[in-house]
């Protein structure tokens, strides 16, 4: 048998590796330049005003952008208080009580087609079963579109999380004569504590930027937040509307509002590593 | 001799109580079996794993069980605790009676076995709480117990499994971090903390170093006294270290039981010789 010459493979070899680690080193510059132009131009947005005043009129100087960020906020806050427990809840079902049944089967792939459904699908659906119906747009109905993406998400982290907590776990607490509920909360949860806490940040992070499911349910408004029953302020509709307005001080607000939700991503990543690296310990 | 073994137990119980326990202790003092199995079956959704087990579980005895891997000795076992019962798709047969009444009947209440039958398994299974509350975790459900009777009972089952003095300065530490052969004895504290009458050990020492492994080996032999102990084992002289009967496990059938040292020296059966000569397996 004749050798084969190994420069070839070396060759090829030094190649792949080559442009692997350019591919990698790409995504890391892109998101890295995205970032950088958002800070450069959003801080210059950042001012006190900006955390407490609200918008001007166009032409007028000055103005910021507290109305949003409070309406983003609360907005997020009340999907995530529907969304979390009932995330959970069917996660629980998903991994624990109802493993293997063609109920958690069909739950799953729903939930899989839920995640992957176009978000201004889901603002068209909560446009119609609550904004048409009521005969207005309001923050309620911003709230549940966004509820509507997390729950998924939440549902399928939490069945992963759970199925990673070895049943030896469970088996243990059931020969001691525990009840599945408790087994559950008790030990199982505790276990995949971490997990669960990454899963929700993951979620929150998700919806904190979405924006099409809000401009047809909450709007915007350039007022203080009110009730939730009336249009609401929020920043991902201002950007979007005040980036592409003609004037300089909106499109700078508009740069602010996008610095600041992405540190608030940023930050809801980071504690969702952060957690998982806990659990690691 | 059984009585008084039954001695310090009976500390725990009133004057009225004492009287009923000696006499119960009398009573199953004439009764040699604890465990008996008839005509037990059981089955992994089509598969058979167990064919007519017959088997007698001798009270305050140790009972060794023996076998080549996948010949059925921990499906075995967890029959007497029910605990395959996690698992939809497995079905026992037969009938198990534990003095006298059928645990497999459905009406036998499953969270009172349990009580009574404490199980211990082959990776130890700290829950993800402190050492504490591990122990705690079975008497918490079962009983109502005041702050420091729950203190007194969790020093109880800790001094019972040896590890009292290796652990009481740090009750409050997470059980995960204990060494393997601690976290095994937690195991059994726990076990032992809700007042068992038999303990199932499922090869409570192969995933344990040497040194650990004889202090469990040790406890096993104390623990005889008050409770009725069935021990999977692939270690042949553990078998013959702790155990006073011991069975034969092959192919799902118990091939030869009886008392450990008649095994040993002069099994009636040639496949009990050849895997005890390690011919096989």
């Amino acid at each position: 048998m004749k050798p084969r010459p190994a420069t070839g493979r070396r060759l090829i070899n030094a190649a792949v590796s080559v442009l692997a680690t350019l591919s990698a080193v790409l995504g890391m510059a892109i998101l890295a330049w995205i970032i950088g132009v958002v800070v450069v131009r959003g801080l210059g947005a950042f001012n006190l005003a900006f955390f407490t005043q609200l918008p001007t009129p166009p032409g007028m100087e000055g103005g910021g952008l507290a109305n949003a960020i409070i309406g983003t906020v609360v907005m997020t806050l009340l999907a995530t208080l529907v969304a979390v427990p009932l995330g959970l809840l069917s996660g629980v079902y998903l991994a624990e009580f109802g493993r293997g049944s063609r109920l958690a089967d069909n739950t799953r792939f729903s939930a899989n087609v839920l995640i992957g459904m176009p978000s201004i699908i889901i603002g068209i659906f909560a446009y119609a079963m609550v904004v048409v119906p009521l005969g207005r747009f309001s923050g309620y109905a911003g709230a549940l579109a966004l509820a509507i993406i997390m729950l998924p998400i939440v549902a399928r982290t939490t069945e992963d999380m759970l199925g990673l907590v070895p049943d030896a776990l469970r088996e243990a607490g059931l020969a001691l004569g525990a009840p599945r509920w408790r087994i559950t909360l008790a030990i199982v949860f505790r276990a995949a504590k971490a997990g669960l806490i990454t899963g929700v940040c993951l979620a929150v992070a998700r919806v904190s930027g979405e924006t099409a499911p809000l401009l047809f349910t909450a709007l915007n408004s350039p007022y203080w937040p009110g009730w939730l029953s009336e249009p609401t302020p929020n920043l991902t509709v201002t950007i979007f509307n005040y980036a592409m307005s003609p004037y300089p001080d909106w499109q700078r607000l508009a740069w602010g509002a996008s610095l600041l939700i992405t540190l608030g991503v940023l930050t809801l990543t980071t504690l969702a590593r952060w957690s998982l690296r806990e659990r690691l310990r | 001799m059984k009585v008084l073994a039954a001695l310090p137990r009976l500390q725990l119980l009133s004057a009225a109580a004492a009287d009923e326990a000696v006499a119960t202790v009398v009573a199953k003092a004439e009764a040699p079996a604890k465990i008996v199995c008839r005509q037990v079956n059981f089955f992994y959704g089509d598969h058979q794993a167990l064919f007519d087990n017959n088997l007698e579980i001798n009270r305050n005895q140790v009972t060794a069980i023996i076998g080549p891997s996948g010949c059925g000795k921990s499906t075995h076992i967890r029959i007497y605790n029910r605990i395959y019962e996690l698992y939809p798709d497995q079905r026992a047969a037969g009938e198990v009676l534990l003095d006298g009444h059928n645990i497999l009947d459905p009406a036998y209440d499953l969270m009172e076995l349990r009580r009574k039958v404490g199980m211990i398994f082959q990776q130890p299974t700290p829950f993800p709480m402190s050492v504490f509350d591990n122990v705690a975790f079975g008497l918490r459900f079962y009983y109502r117990l005041g702050k420091g009777e729950l203190a007194d009972r969790v020093e109880e089952a800790l001094s019972r499994a040896a590890l009292w003095e290796e652990v009481k300065d740090q009750l409050r530490h997470p059980g995960t971090a204990l060494s393997g052969g601690q976290q095994q004895r937690l195991c059994i504290a726990r076990a032992l903390a809700v007042e068992p009458e038999v303990l199932l050990m499922d090869e409570p020492t192969s995933a344990i170093d040497p040194i650990a492994t004889a202090k469990i080996e040790e406890l096993v032999t104390e623990l005889r006294s008050k409770y009725t102990i069935v021990i999977v084992t692939h270690n042949l002289q553990q078998a013959a270290r702790v155990s006073d009967y011991t069975a034969f496990f092959y192919q799902g059938r118990i091939i030869e039981f009886g008392a450990t040292p008649k095994i040993f020296t002069k099994p009636a059966n040639k496949k009990t010789e050849e895997y005890i000569t390690g011919r096989f397996g």
